[in-house]
């Protein structure tokens, strides 16, 4: 049925008679098949062994992505396509392909958000022209974090041609040749910037991978509940890691939890744990001695609420990993924490900032009352022989505060409806105006996250004529926003939805002055498809 | 027509188009990650970068858009890929409470 749907254009996917081949070729089922024998017993109804040992089976073998990429592609076989795959062998085989052909790290980097699920920002660094035909629907990295061969990406244009037909009516489209240009200058270009085969991905490949197995210093953020240390143990499971998890948040109270992680192409550290009777995700990408991951953690119910996470692993050495929080107002005294791991030895917060009392002290974390009397600027702060370079910093005046995100969209929902409200949470960042004393200019001194209080406002005049703040949502003392009920709203004009622009201000204490910053806040409809990766 | 500058790098040139059909001479609007402006009117925003010109409420005329999958990426089409989305909704003004999304097991 699928491939009647299919657009005349695209290359047939199979000759029969090859797939029969391919068919009574393949070796019986296994306890736990390997990823090829996976393909032939699931894939090749439709898809093709091509005797190329290089590229075995036709479309699958020519193209590489993350493994959220997979199961995207692998949920639409299913959806779409009519593919019939087991859970377990569904899960070895994206496992087989992300370890197999998976994106370098280096490759993944500039797109970690997507696969983070931290989508509340404007994509920077999407050329244009790719802009206009590609990620006018979707993001950008979507496509960014793929590589293919060039007729591979010209078979994708393909699809999206017979999936989507009216793509060549909408705007930006309708005024080009769009089928033309996607596939004769677009799938090109693609093939340039992102091809099947580069130096990152081959030398990668064949790079020696990390055992993440040990103990991991933990630092992030729950929205709120607010900023937590721990300790989280990996030990070694059939499919990958065993999880346990112990800390705290800044407040005192306790965090635990336990679950699993998979790693897949040996850096891409994906774990689900239940923490606190929540479940909750982590994406994290390790380096490539496998001494640190970084990444973000968010509630396996609703990717939008993340916070920041990072791991450093106990290697037996003594480190400094943060100071929180990270800034001291110059002449005021503030509790301070140092965290870390074997913290032994004499501490000091750097030039010019007096201990005035250790208030608390373990092997990983040190609670002291600090004052700073020296000059403006970053320090780094010490235990015995580790410290952190630039872990601290002390300021005089508090010059801007930047509302991180900048750009966020949230969504109505809720009010007996299908669809649930999608939520945003925000920080505030101060800085400090640095040497030149300008505030907003490049040597402004980022100082790290600051207690806020928050508000919002309408955009602008038709914004506030529309009386958005009234109807689009509102937010918490912990910086969450909630927007308005799904449904027509009689109460606005034509029964408008509870959409609308806002701005949401950021409150923060300097002495007695307060600094205020701000962001932009789009309230919109509801998304009704929600894919791994949008 | 007002705009939502940060949103919008290109909201100046935007501006500067004198109707709706300039818009499509105009650079692809930057919006925020999954979003779609560019269809017209785009489903979270308009190609001012505002909500003016949007369908609203938007279940006023939801299948004349899903029909012709003008949103694809955030309303299930239902010309080839979701052919029963919304069955059961006749009136989507009226029954939106049933419209449930397509959601991807995300594991
Ligand atoms: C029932 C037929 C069918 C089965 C079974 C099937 N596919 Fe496909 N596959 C298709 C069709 C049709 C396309 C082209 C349209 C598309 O991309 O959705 C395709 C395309 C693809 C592509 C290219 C997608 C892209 O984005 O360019 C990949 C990769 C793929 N299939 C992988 C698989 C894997 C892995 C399996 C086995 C788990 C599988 N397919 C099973 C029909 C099938
Ligand atoms: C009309 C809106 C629209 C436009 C324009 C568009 N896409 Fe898509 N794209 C989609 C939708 C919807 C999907 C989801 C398909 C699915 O999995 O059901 C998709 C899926 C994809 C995927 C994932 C496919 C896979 O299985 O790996 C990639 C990659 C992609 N698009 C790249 C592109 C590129 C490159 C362009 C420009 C040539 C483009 N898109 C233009 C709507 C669009």
């Amino acid at each position: 049925m699928a491939l009647t749907k299919q657009n005349k254009k695209r290359v047939p996917l199979v000759g029969p008679a090859l797939a029969l081949v391919a068919v009574l070729a393949a070796p019986a089922m296994a306890a736990q098949p390997d990823g090829e024998t996976i393909i032939r017993n699931n894939c090749l109804a439709c898809h093709s062994e091509t005797g190329d040992k290089a590229a075995p089976f036709s479309r699958i073998s020519e193209q590489r992505k993350t493994p959220e990429g997979w199961r995207m592609t692998i949920n639409r076989m299913q959806a779409l396509r009519g593919a019939k795959i087991s859970p377990e062998d569904k899960r070895a085989l994206i496992q087989y392909l992300a370890d197999n052909q998976g994106l370098a790290p280096t490759e993944a980097e500039p797109y970690r958000y997507l696969l983070e699920q931290d989508t509340n920002r404007v994509e920077e660094g999407i050329d244009e022209g790719l802009g206009q035909m590609c990620a006018r629907c979707h993001s950008g990295a979507r496509f960014s974090l793929q590589r293919r061969s060039e007729d591979e990406w010209k078979r994708l244009v393909d699809f999206h041609m017979g999936q989507f037909p009216t793509i060549e009516f909408h705007s930006l489209a309708r005024d080009r040749a769009w089928y033309d240009i996607a596939k004769n200058e677009t799938a090109v270009e693609l093939g340039k910037n992102f091809p099947l085969i580069t130096p990152q991905w081959n030398s990668w490949k064949t790079a020696p991978k990390a055992d993440l197995t040990g103990r991991w210093r933990v630092l992030g953020f729950v929205p709120g509940k607010g900023q937590f240390d721990a300790w989280m143990n990996a030990a070694k499971s059939e499919s990958g890691y065993q999880l346990q998890l112990e800390g705290q948040y800044a407040d005192g109270s306790k965090l635990s939890g336990s679950g699993n992680a998979r790693v897949y192409t040996g850096y891409e550290w994906r774990a689900a744990l239940t923490i606190d009777g929540v479940k909750m995700r982590q994406v994290m990408a390790a380096d490539a001695k496998g001494g640190e991951m970084a990444g973000r953690m968010f509630p396996a119910a609703e990717r939008a609420i993340g916070g920041e996470l990072r791991a450093v692993r106990d290697q037996g050495e003594a480190e400094v990993i943060a100071v929180m929080p990270s800034l001291l107002r110059q002449g005021e005294s503030a509790e301070l924490t140092i965290l870390g791991q074997h913290l032994e030895g004499d501490v000091s917060l750097g030039e010019g900032i007096e201990i005035e009392k250790v208030l608390e002290r373990d092997d990983d974390s040190i609670r002291v009352l600090a004052r700073a009397t020296g000059s403006e600027g970053a320090r780094s702060p010490s235990v015995g022989s580790a410290s952190l370079e630039g872990g601290l910093s002390v300021y005089q005046t508090l010059a801007r505060v930047e509302v991180v995100p900048a750009n966020a969209l949230t969504r109505i929902g809720g009010n007996g409806g299908e669809m649930e409200k999608v939520r945003a949470v925000y920080r505030a960042v101060g800085y400090s105006a640095g040497a030149d004393g300008k505030a907003g200019t490049e040597d402004d001194l980022r100082l790290g996250y600051m207690p806020a209080t928050w508000s919002i406002k309408p955009a602008d005049e038709v914004a506030a004529h529309d009386k958005d703040e009234d109807f689009a949502g509102s937010i918490d003392a912990h910086g969450i926003f909630t927007p308005g009920d799904a449904g027509p709203n009689p109460a606005r004009k034509m029964s408008a939805n509870n959409v609308g622009r806002l701005t949401v201000i950021a409150s923060v204490n300097d002495g007695d002055a307060q600094v205020r910053g701000e962001g932009s806040m789009l309230v919109s409809v509801p998304d009704f498809v929600r894919r791994v990766l949008d | 027509m007002k705009h939502l500058k940060s949103l919008n790098k290109k909201a100046h040139l935007i501006n500067q188009a004198v109707s709706p059909e300039d818009v499509e001479d105009v650079v692809a609007m930057q919006t925020v990650v999954g979003c779609t402006a560019t269809t017209d009117p785009g489903w979270e925003l308009d190609p001012f970068g505002g909500l003016g010109s949007l369908c609203q409420p938007m279940e006023s005329d939801l299948y004349g858009c899903a029909d012709a999958c003008w949103w694809p990426a955030q309303v299930p089409d239902t010309m080839n890929s979701y052919p029963d989305w919304g069955e059961g909704v006749a009136k989507a003004d009226k029954d939106w409470r049933k419209l449930d999304g397509i959601f991807e097991d995300g594991e």
